[in-house]
């Protein structure tokens, strides 16, 4: 493994200059919350960090609390937290059930939201040092390769899919992201995070360089709203979702008055099946209700040479992620 | 859930206790040292260069930048240090043979050019510290001319693909022939004309990696002209004749010493690569060397179970008797042949007429080799895949045609005990097959399916020539030598056992000596399900010969010691020695989504007289989940274009987790055949023999349709119910 330098920063703004400066001596820096990852891609030669910024020994962005108008959580929050904590437990349960379903219960303990929302693509190209877009180059390999886990929605031309099992989740209850940088703080709306690579192929969200993600806001939700995260895993822990769907409904008794269903593992950002979330409004949940609403989700696919199997595989988790949430 | 039927049996006083390993505190408690934990004064660390490229030539190496670098203090490449790997390509990958070594055709060099899969080693560097060991690697300058690649074993016996040798990528057999491994009995086409039906289907499985935790490392230290190897070994005595061989030395000159080690499943056979880089660096550098793989190195670099291709054709008459069987199949070896890349299954049949057509090929993936059982469960996978079918098809319950086609002792062919049928009634009936399998498979109404599958197998349980020796002192202090190591079955804590029992005496008056070939003599290795057996047998002899000494001289005294020793010859007269077994298994499937859930799995195994069960229990399950890993799960992708492969590691071959295994009921039958120690037999093999067949038939009897590959994945699942 290469040297390292390690910087302990005390405060997400310092952690942010601190990587400005190292930029400008010319250095490659990261931000490491857990590390789970980042020291692994370091090693294996993906990421080549000469300096990492060390946040936990940052004081900020531990908490999980209400400020009335809003859930806020700490964007180094770890994700056996998130999947405990009573208030996310109580409102925001997709969020709890999907940090819970993160990776294995060591990974959960030390990794972060932030971490989780922006850990880079686990496409078997990339990861495998090949000099695809995300590695800066400038061809997606998958396109005439394997792809069977690839993207099937929003590809191009890159079609890696993200991996964040948290995010959908966050998107599907509109939240509110919130970034620090070397020139101060932002808030960028959880849709507009993440950057299909139509728009930027190399990165996967609009962080700048020497920007993190601190924290997140989830907006106050009624009384009526109930939330699902549904994940279909290629075994039973420690590994992404080849599908995830997270739903956020309003209802009235069985009746839908309002609908959030964005799906993890097919796309380049977490997706928003629009099409889905309109059909379900004024819907009584119900079995037939929930099938065509499946349907409904994979009407826009794009299947590669070799990932048609995942549209069953959507429609089904979509259904179920729907009767999951019928009242009583 | 576990039971042993010992009915016939008498009890003995140490064999058949669940007894625990003599080494667990110092195992738990971290007090077991493992390779990688021994530090010796002055040692290096060493890295290896190995190809990014699938094939190609090396058209020059400079690395003068890597040898200028502080810290670093020993360069090598194939350039200056030709060093064959004797065990690393074998004609006909005959392992154990040394004439065959010498005629070996295409030979494995600890570094090679061209090189010829990703992963090939090229050179290594020997530094004061790891990390410097690993710049150095980057500062070697490589020049590579590209040449074409064949991954597919079919597309490399095609007319005008990629040839991996001049000679071409048909492997040699044992003679240096370039010709297939052929068994014909009977008259196949005869039998087939007998037949009043013919089926025929092709089936395919992928490389499997062993995936022991402990990845390959060995460390060096050079005594004047003896070398002292620390090697994760499975097989100390064949590992110090091997290095001994490809070292140029005499084997009194090599003392290898593997203690602890995290696993080996097939992987550390014999000599590895990693002692003879090491052995080298050290001497070059005067210093010990310690040489360590990364997980991916591991992955890539060693070998694992190859992929193959079975064509099978099976002619049946209407009643169900099997009349001929016929096999046409290809094996994976990637650049290098380790073993012999057989498909065995064919011969649990009874059949008179049965042709078996093997071709091992050259490709440009990554090396195959031993792996658990290394012909068994991708062979079993297909034939029993093909007579389950065969049996559906034909309206006949599995077990039913199983029954009547299965091999059984002829006048020819003596077995020293028969327990097949016997397990496989017993199988069933503990599993209530009738129940649990559905008549007409995929028959369950809805999407969510349940269905039932079986297999079955005998296993070799031969005996043969290993040593042992035992000593007793005047406080009635047992001291047994004996040259295995410990891979996982324990065997340390065997030998004890089998010794007490021969000598009478409790376990905790006899202590081990192991794992050094400068203390204990030979032992046949841990590899092939012979440890317990073989080095059994001679702890039996030691023990015997000592309690007649014990009985002619009494008890020494003093300072004296009595000491007995034996390296039998046994022989089975004339008989095969088998174990046996067959595995019961439910699963569910998801057919919305593909998923597999197993519900139920039953084992039943003859093997002989249980010397732990505790352990043997362990063997069983631990070999089933390998299997189930191999059904459902693993496998290594490689990207056709670039000849890259893409999911080495336990995430991306997605071994199983703990919470994806199924609870597996083990039962034993025992028995006494009067071979081998007390009767006991293999089982170190058995449970990953017929954990895919069974897994794989259950999956068909769920869903009507059969998986002719594996791992049996999602999307084969989903395109099969489309």
């Amino acid at each position: 493994m290469k040297a390292l330098t390690n910087v302990n920063a005390t405060s997400f703004a310092e952690a942010a200059s601190a990587a400005q400066s190292a930029r400008q001596q010319g250095q490659a820096v990261a931000f490491s919350g857990g590390g789970t990852d980042l020291l692994q891609q370091i090693k294996d030669g993906t990421d080549n960090a000469d300096v990492i910024i060390n946040l936990r020994t940052v004081g900020d962005g531990r908490s999980i609390g209400s400020d009335g108008a809003a859930v806020a959580i700490g964007g180094l929050v770890t994700l056996t937290e998130l999947s405990q904590d009573p208030l996310v437990l109580s409102g925001l349960s997709a969020i709890a059930q999907a940090a819970g379903s993160v990776g294995t219960p060591q990974i959960r303990n030390v990794g972060t939201l932030a971490g989780n929302v922006t850990q880079r693509p686990w496409c078997w190209y990339y990861r495998n040092g090949f000099n695809c877009f995300k590695a800066g180059g400038n061809e997606c390999f998958s396109v005439n390769g394997e792809n069977g886990q690839h993207a099937i929605f929003g590809g191009g031309p890159s079609y890696i899919v993200h991996p964040s099992d948290v995010a959908p989740a966050l998107v599907a209850f509109d939240a509110v992201f919130q970034v620090t940088g070397p020139d101060g703080d932002r808030e960028v709306s959880a849709e507009d995070f993440f950057v299909l690579p139509i728009t930027n192929p190399e990165r996967e969200n609009s962080l700048a360089e020497n920007e993190l993600l601190t924290g997140v806001r989830i907006p106050n939700v009624s009384a009526n709203t109930v939330s699902t995260y549904h994940k279909i895993m290629d075994r039973e822990a420690w590994t992404h979702a080849e599908v995830g769907v997270a739903a956020v409904i309003q209802r009235d008794g069985n009746e839908v008055q309002n609908a959030k269903v964005v799906l993890a593992g097919v796309a380049p950002i977490p997706w928003r099946v629009q099409a889905v979330e309109e059909f379900l409004a004024g819907q009584q949940i119900g079995g037939a209700v929930a099938r065509e609403a499946g349907e409904i989700g994979i009407q826009d696919a794009q299947p590669l040479s070799n990932n048609a199997h995942k549209l069953p595989m959507i429609t089904t988790a979509i259904e179920r992620a729907i009767l999951n949430l019928a009242a009583g | 859930m576990s039971e042993f039927t010992r009915e016939g049996l008498e009890p003995l006083a140490t064999l058949g206790n669940d007894t625990p390993r003599i080494d667990a505190i110092e195992r738990v408690t971290g007090q077991a040292k493992f390779t990688r934990d021994w530090k010796l004064p002055g040692m290096l660390y060493a890295k290896v260069l190995r190809s990014p490229h699938p094939h190609a030539r090396i058209v020059s190496i400079d690395t003068s930048a890597a040898e200028a670098l502080p810290g670093v203090r020993s360069v090598i490449t194939y350039e200056n240090a030709q060093v064959v790997w004797g065990a690393g390509s074998v004609n006909g990958g005959r392992q154990y043979n040394d004439p065959t070594k010498d005629a070996t055709i295409h030979r494995r060099y600890i570094f090679n050019n061209p090189v010829r899969f990703v992963g090939d080693s090229i050179a290594a560097v020997a530094a004061t510290d790891r990390h410097i060991a690993e710049e150095a690697l980057t500062l070697i300058e490589v020049e590579y001319e590209q040449l074409p690649f064949v991954l597919e074993p079919e597309q490399a016996l095609e007319e005008g693909a990629p040839q991996v040798y001049a000679e071409g990528n048909l492997c040699p057999d044992f003679r240096g022939e370039f010709a297939p491994m052929v068994s014909d009995i009977g008259d196949v086409e005869a039998g087939f004309e007998e037949a009043d039906q013919i089926f025929e289907e092709r089936y395919e499985t992928g490389f499997i990696h062993n995936a022991q935790m402990e990845p390959r490392c060995s460390l060096a230290h050079w005594q004047g002209d003896k070398l002292v190897l620390y090697s994760p070994s499975q097989g100390i005595s064949n590992c110090r004749h091997d290095t001994a061989r490809d070292l140029g030395l005499e084997d009194h000159q090599v003392q290898v010493i593997a203690k602890y080690m995290g696993g080996g499943f097939g992987n550390k056979n014999q000599n590895q690569d990693a002692d003879l880089i090491a052995a080298t660096l050290s001497r070059r550098a005067g210093v010990p060397v310690m040489l360590e793989y990364s997980r991916r190195e591991d992955w890539l670099g060693v070998h694992g179970r190859w992929p193959t291709v079975q064509y099978y054709r099976v002619g049946v008459k209407d009643d169900g008797e099997v009349t001929a069987m016929q096999m046409r199949a290809y094996s994976g070896m990637g650049p290098y042949r380790k073993n012999s890349g057989g498909i065995s299954g064919m011969d649990a049949y009874g059949c008179p007429n049965r042709y078996r057509e093997i071709h091992p090929v050259y490709t440009n993936r990554t090396t195959s080799g031993n792996f658990r059982a290394p012909s068994e469960p991708h062979g079993h996978y297909g034939v029993e895949n093909m007579m389950d079918e065969v049996a559906y098809q034909i309206g006949m319950d599995p077990v039913e045609f199983t029954l009547l086609n299965m091999r059984r002792p002829t006048e020819e062919q003596q077995f020293t005990n028969y327990s097949l049928e016997e397990v496989i009634r017993n199988g069933a009936e503990r599993f209530n097959w009738p129940a649990r399998r559905r008549v007409i498979p995929g028959s369950d109404e809805g999407p969510i399916k349940r269905g039932a599958g079986f297999s079955f197998m005998m296993f070799r349980a031969g005996v043969g020539t290993s040593s042992a020796i035992v000593r007793v002192n005047a406080n009635e202090e047992y001291t047994l030598y004996v040259g295995v190591t410990d891979i996982g079955p324990g065997a340390k804590t065997t030998m004890g056992m089998i010794a007490a029992e021969a000598l009478e005496v409790p376990l905790s008056q006899v202590e081990v000596v192991w794992g050094d070939t400068d203390r204990c003599p030979y032992s046949v290795g841990e590899s092939g399900s012979r440890t317990t057996i073989m080095t059994g047998i001679a702890v039996v002899e030691a023990a015997e010969d000592l309690k007649r000494q014990i009985a002619d001289q009494g008890m020494p005294s003093g300072t004296d010691v009595l000491i007995a020793s034996a390296t039998p010859r046994p022989t089975t007269d004339g008989m095969t020695r088998q174990c046996f077994g067959a595995h019961f298994v439910e699963v569910e499937v998801d057919t919305r989504i593909g998923t597999t859930k197993i519900l139920k799995y039953t084992t039943v195994h003859e093997s002989g007289r249980i010397i732990n069960p505790s352990t043997a229990r362990d063997q069983i399950r631990g070999a089933t989940i390998q299997g189930i890993g191999q059904a459902l799960y693993e496998d290594l992708l490689y990207d056709p274009q670039s000849g890259q492969p893409l999911t080495p590691g336990y995430y991306r071959a997605r071994h199983l987790t703990h919470k994806d295994i199924p609870d597996i009921d083990v039962h034993f039958i025992e028995v006494d055949d009067g071979y081998g120690p007390f009767g006991a037999k293999t089982a170190g093999e058995s449970g990953i023999i017929l954990a895919p067949a069974a897994v794989a038939n259950a999956v068909a009897n769920a869903i009507g349709k059969r998986m002719t590959s594996l791992p049996i994945t999602r999307d084969k699942i989903l395109g099969a119910m489309s």
